[in-house]
């Protein structure tokens, strides 16, 4: 029986102990699975910190892009309007605090250094009432070398970087009552330069390299812009002045002319009145030597012919003078009517010829007429255009040597014809050529001397031709010849 | 229930008062009005727009406080005054209460003394809702609602924000009737049968190790799991302390600690203010001894879709009612996490709500509200990083 029990006791103890090994080494399991958790715990841990660095610098990356896009969309439209500006003060005032806002401030600031004053002034004031915006302008006054170095300097001053000799970050940040800030210098190419503040209050902002580009972008625009607007103005004062002074000239010239043509018109009643006034004693002369010599009052000597005979030369030569003067004077002074009508050009070119044919003759020069009959048509009053042919005929049959040639030809263009008169002749010197055209010049040479003439009769022509609407010129050359050219209006 | 909603962004001050009352009162027609909630932002001249405001509205009593942004359905706007004016049904019932002085009374005492005062007349009266709104600046923000919920009693929800500046953390403002208050509280309490949907979520998901802050005071930390509690974010974040000290608030944003809590689906969310120099962490509301806490993680993307996880609580609370306003109060760190995509915010609210249901809403330097409504266990908690939408039916 104690055997039994003994051995029922031994066989529980060894259940016992089978069962307490059992549980030792489940035990030994569960610790080494809570290892084990724990170990994996532990990895993700490690893992957790992995993503934290990763996601904070994914964020910092997102977050500059976000302001990026944000500040580079504000700036866009804020040059679109700058840009637009053509007026000094205008610029800043489109700097609106909505816009500054879209770029993360709500205080700005903006001073342009006046060289004169020697001072900045302040031109841009966001986020400040009048006394604490005067009392930064004259804080910056009083500290204007700083702000001088960094604005020539062209550096950019901010919140997490301060140039080497400027002001303290903690100065800036109390005069402008900001905690965060950024100030740029405006460098226009020209006039007076000066720089933007912006800056914020708060604290959750930090100044990034992106909002530091986007504001010198922002200075930069201001500065070209003041560029242009200066230039503009600078464009528009010189065009007023210039316009001023036209319009001063033009009044000068106005009263230049007025006073030429009272001139010439005094002028020309002048002579109207002085040639009147010779005719009249001239056609007694002329008179009284036509009955002397036709022997009415009996028989003369020859000497005293002779002599008569000059007189009465002299005098049809002063008649035609007087004429031709008071034609002039007629002319200029538009008493002269004209009697415009379509005419044919060759036929009044042959009437002149055949009026100088015996001279022509005389001095054996070759006359030649090409007028194609394209251009034949001109609108000119005759008795008139005939006095030119006559004129300029004349001139190149007495300045043409014998066995000279003259020729008329005519050619069309723009609904006017040109004629061109052209002798053999001596020519006329460079210095004359526009001489020749006024009153009483006579070239001065030899020929002259020798071929009579009164100095009227270009002068004459030129005042027809004028009065046809038309131009007279003359081309020559010394030994050559000369051409002289004019033009009418003609019918194609 | 009446309700008409006004807002001015006007940059003169007295424009947007009289723009934004006028606008309210118009839209209200013939119907009348109890209430007044008045949002602006913090650059108003604040004593002459309440001032406005209450020439404008007579005895119609008046409740709110300053943001740095106001949310309505028009917009986002970082300068504005918006109101909604109140008209209640009969049976609905209502009371408004504030405290001054909280920080030198201490938040306890002080949420006890507006609970008390809000509880006035509330005799054989069913509770239904609290809304507080509490300066941005105090240091316990739990400890405000545990005296206000110590006399309210925890049978409905207590939801609120702490007013906000633009982020300088300077000074605050609240509305209580012709009063301009700072470090104060004021608040209202709706009985008789209002109806109304309740939604929080912040969005942040937990990462990384369980952690014990095994020593802790107050919104101090000292330690976590046995060391100096900064050594938590040194850890995760490679950084040494300066370099976190410079860049505290938006690291604090993206990874706020999360608090475990025993029977709740989401943790309760604590922002890091600073750090001392002994490695200690301060924390935008209290973090209990012995807490369990984990480093959150927070995108823009999950910021979104709790904010549409709550827009969807809120409705699903409505039961089948459509919504007469919607109040929204965000925090300010969601704000500066979500940037321009705040507008997208925005759009979720409005896609859920309706096009044409009055909004309003603020940014807030902390939140109070249960941890959840459908499954509302008695508590409300002070919050950062959350949003809560409060959709309000008729009766």
């Amino acid at each position: 029986m104690l055997n039994l029990m003994f051995l029922i006791i031994c066989l529980i103890i060894a259940g016992m102990g089978i069962s307490l090994l059992l549980k030792m080494q489940r035990l030994k399991e569960l610790e080494k699975r809570a290892e084990a958790l724990n170990a994996s715990l532990e990895e993700m841990d490690e893992q957790a910190k992995l993503i934290i660095r990763t996601d904070i610098e994914l964020n910092k990356t997102q977050e500059e892009l976000d302001k990026k896009i944000t500040g580079l969309s504000t700036l866009q439209k804020l040059s679109r309007e700058i840009s637009t500006t053509l007026e000094e003060n205008q610029i800043f005032k489109k700097i609106g605090k909505s816009y500054l806002e879209e770029l993360g401030f709500e205080k700005s600031s903006a001073f342009l250094w006046d060289n004169l004053t020697r001072e900045f002034h302040l031109y841009l004031n966001i986020g400040y009432n009048e006394t604490e915006s005067l009392k930064i302008r004259d804080t910056v006054n009083e500290n204007k070398d700083y702000y001088l170095d960094l604005m020539h300097g062209g550096k950019t001053a901010s919140s997490v970087f301060i140039p080497e000799g400027f002001l303290s970050k903690e100065k800036i940040c109390h005069l402008f009552q900001a905690n965060e800030f950024i100030i740029c210098p405006i460098t226009p190419q020209e006039g007076n330069q000066g720089f933007i503040f912006v800056g914020t209050q708060n604290i959750e902002t930090r100044i990034t390299e992106g909002e530091r580009e986007i504001i010198t972008i922002l200075a930069n625009q201001i500065g070209q812009t003041l560029d242009n607007a200066r230039l503009f103005e600078k464009t528009w004062r010189s065009q007023q002045e210039l316009e001023i002074k036209v319009e001063e000239r033009t009044h000068q010239l106005s009263e230049a002319l007025e006073e030429l043509k009272r001139i010439s018109k005094r002028k020309s009643d002048f002579i109207s009145s002085v040639s009147h006034e010779l005719r009249t004693p001239l056609t007694s002369i002329k008179g009284y030597a036509a009955i002397l010599l036709a022997g009415k009052l009996g028989a003369l000597p020859d000497e005293i012919k002779e002599r008569l005979a000059k007189i009465n030369r002299h005098s049809d030569e002063l008649v035609h003078m007087v004429n031709d003067l008071l034609d002039i004077s007629r002319i200029e002074s538009g008493k002269v009517n004209m009697n415009i009508e379509t005419l044919e050009l060759a036929p009044i070119v042959e009437k002149v010829a055949d009026l100088l044919s015996e001279q022509l003759k005389t001095k054996n020069i070759t006359f030649n007429m090409q007028i194609p009959e394209d251009c034949n048509k001109i609108m000119v009053d005759r008795s008139q255009i005939e006095r030119v042919f006559i004129n300029l005929l004349g001139n190149a049959l007495k300045f043409t040597p014998e066995k000279g040639s003259i020729s008329v030809n005519a050619h069309c263009s723009n609904k006017l014809i040109q004629v061109d008169i052209k002798d053999s002749g001596f020519g006329i010197p460079q210095e004359a050529q526009e001489k020749i055209f006024e009153e009483f010049y006579r070239v001065d040479n030899t020929i002259n001397q020798e071929v009579k003439g009164t100095g009227l009769g270009l002068t004459l022509v030129k005042h027809i031709v004028e009065a046809h609407r038309g131009r007279i010129w003359v081309t020559s050359k010394l030994g050559e010849g000369s051409t002289f050219s004019f033009t009418l209006n003609c019918i194609e | 229930m009446n309700v008409s909603f006004g807002f001015s962004q006007t940059r003169d001050h007295i424009r947007a008062t009289n723009e934004a009352v006028g606008q309210a009162i118009i839209g209200l027609g013939n119907m009348h009005a109890d209430l007044a909630i008045i949002f602006t932002t913090i650059e108003f001249t604040h004593p002459l727009v309440l001032k406005i405001a209450n020439n404008l509205l007579g005895e119609i009593p008046i409740l709110g406080c300053s943001s740095l942004g106001i949310i309505t359905n028009k917009g986002i706007f970082k300068h504005g005054f918006a109101i909604l004016l109140i008209g209640l049904n009969r049976q609905m019932f209502f009371n408004v209460a504030s405290v001054k002085d909280v920080n030198k009374k201490t938040a306890l005492l002080a949420g006890r003394e507006l609970g008390e005062k809000l509880l006035y007349g509330y005799r054989n009266v069913r509770r239904n809702l609290s809304i507080i709104f509490s300066d941005g600046l105090i240091n316990e923000g739990t400890s405000l609602i545990n005296g206000l919920q110590e006399n309210l009693g925890r049978s409905f929800p207590l939801i609120g924000g702490l007013a906000s500046d633009n982020f300088t953390f300077q000074k605050t403002f609240q509305y209580f009737n012709k009063e301009l208050l700072s470090e104060s509280c004021c608040g209202v309490l709706f009985g008789g049968g209002i109806n109304f949907g309740l939604g929080i979520k912040h969005g942040w998901k937990p990462l990384g190790k369980m952690r014990c802050a095994n020593k802790s005071q107050g919104n101090i930390i000292n330690e976590i799991d046995g060391r100096t509690a900064v050594k938590l974010y040194e850890d995760y974040l490679a950084k040494d302390t300066l370099e976190l000290a410079e860049e505290l608030r938006r690291i604090s944003i993206f990874y706020p600690l999360g608090i475990y809590l025993p029977g709740e689906k989401e943790y309760l969310l604590r922002n890091i203010i600073s750090i001392k120099d002994d490695g200690s962490l301060v924390t935008q509301g209290d973090i209990p001894q012995d807490s369990k806490i984990r480093l959150m993680i927070g995108t823009k993307e999950s910021c979104l879709n709790a904010t549409a996880d709550s827009c969807e609580e809120a409705e699903k609370n409505l039961i089948g009612q459509k919504a007469k306003f919607v109040m929204v109060l965000d925090s300010a760190s969601r704000f500066s996490l979500l940037g321009r995509q705040s507008l997208k915010e925005l759009e979720i609210i409005k896609d859920t709500f309706g096009e044409e249901t009055p909004l309003i809403g603020i940014y807030t330097y902390g939140e109070l509200a249960p941890l959840q409504s459908i499954s509302y266990l008695g508590y409300s908690h002070f919050h950062n990083q959350s949003i809560s939408i409060l959709a309000v039916g008729g009766q």
